[in-house]
């Protein structure tokens, strides 16, 4: 029995929908793009946020990194601080540390580049994942002057040895030195991100001074009871204790913890719940809109309700009948949705693949999960409940003889009309807030990628190449490397210019702290030292980067030598320290934290700010010293293309080859790819936001079109009353706009307020100002006003060309 | 000074659907004179809201000539047959049509708001006494969900009269009132007309049409009858007999 009514009744609805296939075509798109979109941004920033990690205890292991000046910018940490603060901090336990590099690995067919981490002993325990063959090393093989030995990933052994089962003990030619293998990692297992190596860190800070021992990355477990916000205001007590002991050193240096994949998020927490609630959003005005079509066809159906309530339907079979209606269009709608939605994760994998040259962080794992399939379930239910209830009760529970006769409704309920005018304002107040936070992010985005480096990045291609210790242990091997690779690719019939430098205008440099002559920095005066990217450069490479020279001179012959201490700074460094004075020929020098004194640089040029990296990181000026004086392992190699690129990128294989037979180049890409990849993830995360916005707009205006059109539509015969009663056409429809008017304000004012909220908070981490927040406001403001205008006049305008007497009849 | 309110000569009203001609009018000529009380009756269908429509400027006729208080109205524009119907015309309709967002105050201040010649006190007053007069004046702050079904057409009396309009077009004003509350709004209507008001009524219910001082008899969009409800002669009459009248 029970049965059979519940055939009838999605018998019934099927037939509903068959008949109006418009309507049910436009509602089950809307569903799908509002469950779809949704769901994928849930499911995208899940799966690289806030998933466990796939192995035992996955969900409490943290790194601790470092901050500056309140940034939390993922430094790495001197040694030293990070004892310190293993010994002071309470509620984590099961201390490891790393640090990351590329290194070249020697195979037969050339070398190759892959990411090495090199960790302490204890650094698999954390992640609770043994060697699938092998073993993990111990204490005294990770110290200094032991053998060298290596753990190496599932893929690097199936790649390289073919999955080898006996390459236990066999040797690895790593940077030049032979490692023996005593371990390979499990499939998929690639700790702390992307590793295809793990090497002994060998150091102790103990046995190093603060600037001699490597800066590391910091791993514990959080224990049980603790959160990270507890472990962080230790954290911000031991570090200014710390600053304290060394002012100059640590000054707005801090520490902080994260969970791993939190890691990379930086302070870019904004963005990330910015996202989740436009998701949000996004998916409740879809269901307000679709709610909304459903409200108005209840309500044409009226009269066949009050029949049906006549006969003896029950309230119950009156609500399942409607709900069919809304079960059948949202769950196709989530149907498509979740089909466009695990294409679109597929496609999320290979386009987040572009982000880094190294291979995505092993958990990025996109598609239909659990979380997402179990979220998608929710989603489903949730705007079932949101499209089909409301109407369904409020059909159900109207007064039924009034609509029989077809008499007392006077004029629109003033319950039906409340329920509209809050549509209208959730709509304004949904719209409001996710245009205003998505163009914020686009437009920071937008502004962030378009920064002027300083320098011409047009038809060229950049390279990396890694001078190990062991082949070029000198500084005037490695300065006669960049000298010969230099004049080799400019000779070359397919490469222009050729500059070599340690980092390339746009990358992210290292930075140092510097100490001008003639200055005091003691605590007394709380003067902190200056600092700013250090970076070596061939003579030559400024001037043919296109870097503009302010004053002085670039680098030329009479600064090459290891014995000469010149350097050219940027303007940026000039004015911040200088003033309006002269620098030309000023002397500043590098800190040493070990207490050694350096040599002073004397400033023979000046030449135009250069931003190294994006974000805060693009503001710090730059030193830059002669390659010649200070020849460093790790260097980028630009060329400008002559005929083509891949020509270029021969020409360069072949003259590597031609000088280093076992000297692979990496990063291979042209600048402007460089630059784009840097914020590649921030595009992408603001498209993603952009994509909902648009969602939003369209959503939002069809949506404010639709209530607005169905609210008009209901006052039909309330106008036809006006207007027998005297009022012309001009004064309707201003009373219209009016009311038009005040649900904008009343919706817009509070969509404003949470939209600016996180506008403003985007913003600021991209260091825009206000003006740019209001422009984006006023503009939206604008926008959606617009559409509310004309979502009033138009149907106000049509129901005006009716007579009055067929207005005041209308149903 | 000419005692006709309302003129209607040879007033035709064709409706259109789906390439159907309705002729819900046909050649209706009509005088209607200060003071009288007229109702108009026939069988559904018949065009007598047509005609009532018609008469209160919330329709236009396809051909004829309607002349208002010796005005020709018949090709006006809408804001023109706006101003008429705010100034002249007083509606009572059997649904009501209260704005329900509005208080009973407000509801009959509307049509008083349309106007600029009238001061916000002006208003007040007018308001007061039309709802003293339909003794609703207590409930001058409900809201129309909070009234009886009588009282709501009372408070539209009030609105109707408000303005003190040459003119009341009442649509059924009964028709969806038991037969106490019905009582009410007769004697009102009835009370109106002894005070000078010129009421126009359609009415399916005999005994209200009897109420008026003169019926009208609408069958297939004619006037079959017009008698005066104080003499017993029944008069046929064409158009041109009651223009002459």
């Amino acid at each position: 029995m029970m049965y059979s009514t519940v055939l009838q009744d999605i018998s019934y609805a099927m037939r509903l929908l068959a008949k109006k296939p418009s309507f049910t075509i436009l509602t089950t798109l809307v569903m799908a793009a509002g469950i779809g979109l949704s769901v994928f941004m849930f499911s995208f920033l899940n799966t690289i946020l806030f998933k466990d990690l796939p192995f035992t205890d996955g969900g409490s292991l943290v790194i601790f990194s470092g901050s500056e000046n309140g940034y939390h910018n993922q430094n790495r940490l001197n040694s030293h601080d990070y004892f310190e603060i293993k010994k002071q901090l309470q509620g984590v336990s099961e201390f490891s540390l790393y640090y990351d590099t590329a290194v070249n690995v020697a195979g037969n067919d050339g070398a190759r580049r892959y990411k090495a981490i090199l960790i302490a002993p204890n650094f698999f325990e954390l992640t609770r994942t043994p060697p699938i063959l092998g073993r993990e090393f111990s204490d005294a093989e990770n110290q200094p002057g032991t053998e060298a030995i290596t753990l190496i990933s599932f893929d690097l052994w199936k790649n390289i040895y073919a999955g080898d089962k006996n390459i236990i003990g066999k040797l690895i030619l790593i940077n030049g030195v032979n490692h023996e293998i005593i371990g390979v990692m499990p499939q998929g297992y690639a700790f702390p991100d992307s590793a295809d190596l793990w090497l002994p860190i060998k150091q102790h800070p103990t046995q190093l001074t603060r600037g001699q021992a490597e800066p590391i990355y910091g791993l514990a477990h959080l224990d049980e009871g603790t959160s990270i916000e507890d472990v962080n205001r230790q954290l911000d007590l031991i570090m200014q204790r710390i600053e304290q002991n060394y002012p100059q050193t640590n000054h707005g240096i801090g520490a902080y913890i994260t969970s791993i994949p939190w890691a990379n998020v930086q302070d870019g927490d904004v963005i990330i719940y910015t996202m989740l609630i436009v998701a949000l959003l996004v998916f409740i005005l879809a269901s307000i809109n679709v709610g909304n079509l459903l409200l108005s066809r209840a309500v044409e159906r009226r009269k066949e309700t009050a029949i049906r309530v006549a006969l003896g339907a029950p309230r119950s079979r009156l609500i399942s009948q409607m709900l069919w209606e809304s079960i059948i269009i949202c769950s196709l709608g989530g149907l498509i949705g979740l089909l466009v939605m695990a294409w679109g994760l597929q496609v999320t994998q290979k386009i987040t693949a572009t982000f880094f040259t190294d291979p995505l962080p092993f958990w990025w794992e996109f598609g239909l999960d659990n979380f997402t399939l179990s979220l998608f379930f929710l989603f489903v239910i949730c705007s079932i409940v949101v499209t089909g209830l409301l109407p369904a009760w409020k059909n159900s529970a109207e007064d039924f003889n009034g609509v029989l006769r077809d008499g007392t409704r006077g004029a629109t309920s003033k319950k039906s009309g409340r329920i509209n005018k809050l549509l209208v304002m959730s709509e304004i107040f949904i719209s409001m807030t996710v245009l205003i936070s998505a163009v914020s992010l686009t437009v920071a985005s937008y502004i962030e990628r378009n920064i002027n480096i300083g320098a011409d990045t047009d038809n060229t291609i950049v390279a990396k190449v890694i001078l190990s210790d062991t082949d070029y242990p000198t500084k005037a091997s490695r300065v006669l490397f960049a000298k010969t690779l230099t004049s080799r690719l400019e000779n070359s019939s397919n490469i222009g210019d050729v500059m070599i430098s340690k980092k390339l205008p746009g990358f992210r440099a290292d930075t140092a702290l510097f100490e001008i002559e003639g200055k005091e920095y003691t605590q007394k005066n709380n003067e902190q030292y200056p600092k700013a990217n250090n970076i070596s450069t061939t003579i030559g490479s400024l001037k043919k980067l296109g870097v503009k020279l302010h004053h002085g001179r670039y680098f030329n012959s009479s600064d090459e030598g290891l014995e000469k201490y010149t350097a050219v700074i940027t303007q940026s460094f000039a004015e911040r320290h200088f003033g309006t004075q002269s620098s030309l020929g000023r002397r500043f020098r590098l800190i040493s934290e070990n207490g050694k004194p350096q040599d002073w640089l004397t400033i023979v040029g000046v030449v135009a700010h250069t931003a190294q990296g994006d974000d805060i990181y693009a503001k710090i000026p730059s030193v830059f010293r002669p390659y010649s004086q200070v020849p460093k392992g790790t260097i980028s190699i630009a060329m400008r293309v002559q005929t083509d690129n891949s020509a270029t990128i021969r020409q360069l294989r072949a003259t590597l080859k031609s000088i280093d037979a076992q000297l692979p180049a990496y990063r291979i890409e042209t600048y402007n790819q460089g630059i784009e990849r840097m914020a590649a993830p921030l595009k992408f995360v603001s498209s993603l936001t952009l994509l909902c916005g648009l969602a939003a707009v369209i959503l939002a205006g069809s949506g404010i079109y639709g209530v607005m059109s169905n609210t008009i539509n209901q006052r039909t015969q309330e106008i036809g009353v006006k207007q027998a009663l005297g009022a012309d056409e001009d004064l309707i429809i201003k009373e219209f706009m009016t009311t038009g008017l005040k649900q904008l304000l009343w919706g817009g004012f509070p969509g404003v307020f949470a939209g600016c909220f996180l506008g403003f908070a985007i913003l600021q981490l991209f260091n825009n100002g206000l003006s740019i927040l209001i422009i984006i406001t006023l503009s939206i403001i604008m926008f959606i006003g617009s559409i509310v205008m004309i979502a009033t006049y138009l149907p106000t305008k049509r129901a005006l060309k009716m007579e009055p007497s067929e207005a005041l009849h209308y149903e | 000074m000419s005692n006709i309110l309302i003129r209607l000569n040879d007033v035709n009203k064709v409706f259109y659907t789906d390439e159907v001609e309705t002729h819900a009018l046909s050649n209706i000529s009509l005088v209607i004179n200060k003071g009288e009380y007229v109702s108009i009756s026939g069988p559904s269908g018949c065009g007598k809201s047509t005609l009532l429509n018609l008469i209160g400027l919330l329709d236009t006729s396809n051909s004829g000539i309607y002349q208002l208080l010796a005005h020709d109205v018949s090709g006006i524009s809408k804001k023109e047959r706006a101003r008429i119907r705010n100034k002249d015309i007083g509606f009572i309709f059997q649904s009501f049509n209260l704005i329900s967002d509005l208080t009973v105050e407000e509801n009959v201040n509307l049509p008083l708001s349309y106007r600029k010649d009238l001061t916000k006190n002006e208003r007040e007053q007018f308001v007061l006494s039309s709802l003293k007069k339909v003794n609703m004046e207590h409930r001058a702050n409900h809201f129309p969900s909070q009234l009886s079904g009588g009282q709501q057409q009372r408070v539209a009396i009030a609105r109707a009269i408000a303005g003190n309009p040459s003119i009341i077009l009442a649509d059924e004003p009964t028709g969806n009132l038991d037969s106490e509350n019905a009582e009410t709004i007769m004697t009102l209507l009835d009370l109106l007309h002894k005070e000078g008001t010129t009421i126009c009524m359609v009415t399916h219910d005999p005994r209200s049409a009897k109420r008026a001082t003169r019926s009208i008899d609408i069958l297939d969009g004619q006037i079959i009858a017009d008698k005066n409800n104080n003499q017993t002669n029944l008069n046929h009459i064409n158009t041109h007999q009651t223009d002459a009248a």
